[in-house]
């Protein structure tokens, strides 16, 4: 196959991810609204309207402007299948994307090819369909696993797994490019001790310290002291 | 009374039902993908790796997801919990929302006892639309933006360096600074050292995966570098807990 007809035939691919997509997209949200309405006729008794425009307002003027820089900043990383796929299924930061930019890692595509697309449309595929077995399989077997996980000596492994997510992958990145990180980890490690409010918010702090990032890196690469 | 009937069997079947669709749909994108990088050249090696890479990278952390599940059943019964947690919701967010949507309604929290179904239907519809923002944007910009961001290579091969690639390890780079700025900050402010401590016991044994994928070309090793970091870096968390107690 030629580099054109290899183009060619991605875009035939990609145009079919978005049909599905979307399809599927629609369908989902649908079948998770339907749930509510499913319990409420259950037991005839509906949501408060007042109660949900109050708690939507709340969370909504938090999450909507998360999710719309979410979508901004790892789209691109995702390709097409892998965006529909990870915004769908969720555990997002703190698993769809090191996991896909983990597989991008070991099977070295470079970003923005078909080939990483296809990559992190099969991990996140994998990732998902992972964790729903192991919930699944966790939800048959609850009781008796509630008492071994929830034994309280092995609850700080537990409290601590996405920092030692992010430990693992932080060493990764940031010894691929130290020129990038120091900036964002200073001025982050500053705010978070000045204005402690934000220690628990990291998924409003991920917005700056993405962006500072990107500006860094878009400098030294103009100035040609990274490569690309 | 509440906790029989947000744990009823029909419940169940609904998410099973919903669950189940998803699931499909996600073998469907694996293997139309699968096939589009066969067709395209990729090695079927590659493809193999990069999904059992994915596997083994997804497991311990679903084990985490899983201790959500039972978090979050006490209050809102276990097929809701199931549901967020399979799919569109994070660990992070569901806690937060259903406390936020729950004084929102006028309770004191999700677990205030006088919670009844009715509450349960409102936090569960609140908890749903609030997360929708990711999704909506794919249905309705995903195509546009993805036109926009993303460069068709050149047939001819004359690609400039690009970068793209740079950009992606900068975001990243910054996710990771922000998670790793908040461990340091919990220290600094709450002298809580654990969360620092197991990224930093984590970053350790990911350097020592590092010297012998790259400097010793081990490279198979990187299947299992995170997952296994991970592992190590929540022993280490347990251990030093029970000395610090």
């Amino acid at each position: 196959m030629t580099e054109q007809e290899k183009i060619q035939y991605f875009n035939k691919i990609n145009r079919q991810f978005h049909l599905i997509g979307k399809a599927m997209t629609i369908i989902a949200i649908a079948a998770m609204i339907s749930f509510s309405v499913f319990a409420a006729i259950l037991y005839n008794v509906w949501p408060s309207l007042k109660g949900f425009l109050a708690g939507f307002a709340n969370v909504a003027v938090i999450y909507y402007p998360v999710a719309i820089a979410e979508f901004l900043i790892f789209a691109p990383m995702l390709g097409t299948g892998g965006s529909y796929l990870a915004f769908l299924t969720g555990n997002l930061t703190n698993l769809k994307i090191p996991c896909a930019m983990n597989a991008r890692d070991i099977a070295k595509v470079e970003a923005g090819t078909p080939e990483n697309e296809i990559i992190s449309t099969l991990s996140i595929s994998a990732s998902a369909i992972t964790t729903m077995l192991i919930i699944f399989a966790g939800v048959l077997l609850l009781s008796p696993l509630r008492h071994i996980l929830a034994e309280p000596v092995l609850a700080p492994a537990f409290d601590n797994v996405v920092a030692a997510l992010f430990g693992a992958l932080g060493l990764k990145y940031f010894i691929k490019q130290p020129k990038i990180a120091i900036v964002p980890l200073v001025l982050l490690t500053l705010l978070c001790i000045l204005v402690p409010s934000m220690i628990s918010q990291t998924s409003i702090l991920i917005i700056p310290a993405g962006l500072i990032a990107l500006g860094i890196g878009y400098v030294l690469f103009k100035k040609e002291k990274i490569k690309g | 009374m509440y906790l029989d009937q947000v744990n009823s069997f029909a419940l169940y079947l609904v998410v099973g039902i919903i669950l189940f669709f998803i699931l499909c749909m996600c073998t469907v994108f694996m293997v139309k993908s699968y096939r589009a990088g066969i067709a395209i050249g990729m090695d079927k090696k590659l493809l193999k790796r990069s999904i059992t890479s994915s596997i083994t990278f997804t497991a311990v952390p679903s084990i985490s997801i899983l201790l959500g599940v039972i978090a979050l059943s006490g209050s809102l019964g276990i097929p809701l919990s199931w549901l967020r947690l399979s799919v569109i919701g994070a660990l992070q967010y569901e806690l937060n929302v259903a406390e936020i949507a729950a004084t929102a309604i006028g309770y004191s929290g999700i677990n205030d006892i006088k919670m009844g179904i009715q509450s349960f239907s409102t936090i569960s519809l609140v908890m749903t639309t609030g997360i929708l923002g990711g999704p909506l944007c794919c249905m309705f910009f995903l195509k546009k933006y993805l036109k926009k961001v993303q460069k068709t290579p050149k047939p001819d091969g004359t690609n400039k360096p690009s970068y793209s690639t740079v950009a992606v390890t900068a975001m990243f780079i910054g996710l990771c600074s922000a998670y790793i700025s908040s461990y340091i900050g919990t220290a600094a402010v709450h002298q809580d050292f654990i969360p620092l401590f197991t990224a930093f016991f984590a970053a350790v044994a990911m350097a020592i995966f590092e010297y012998f994928t790259v400097v010793k070309k081990q490279a198979w090793l990187d299947n299992f570098s995170v997952a296994t970091s991970m592992l190590l870096a929540m022993a280490a968390a347990v251990i030093i807990s029970g000395v610090i107690k």
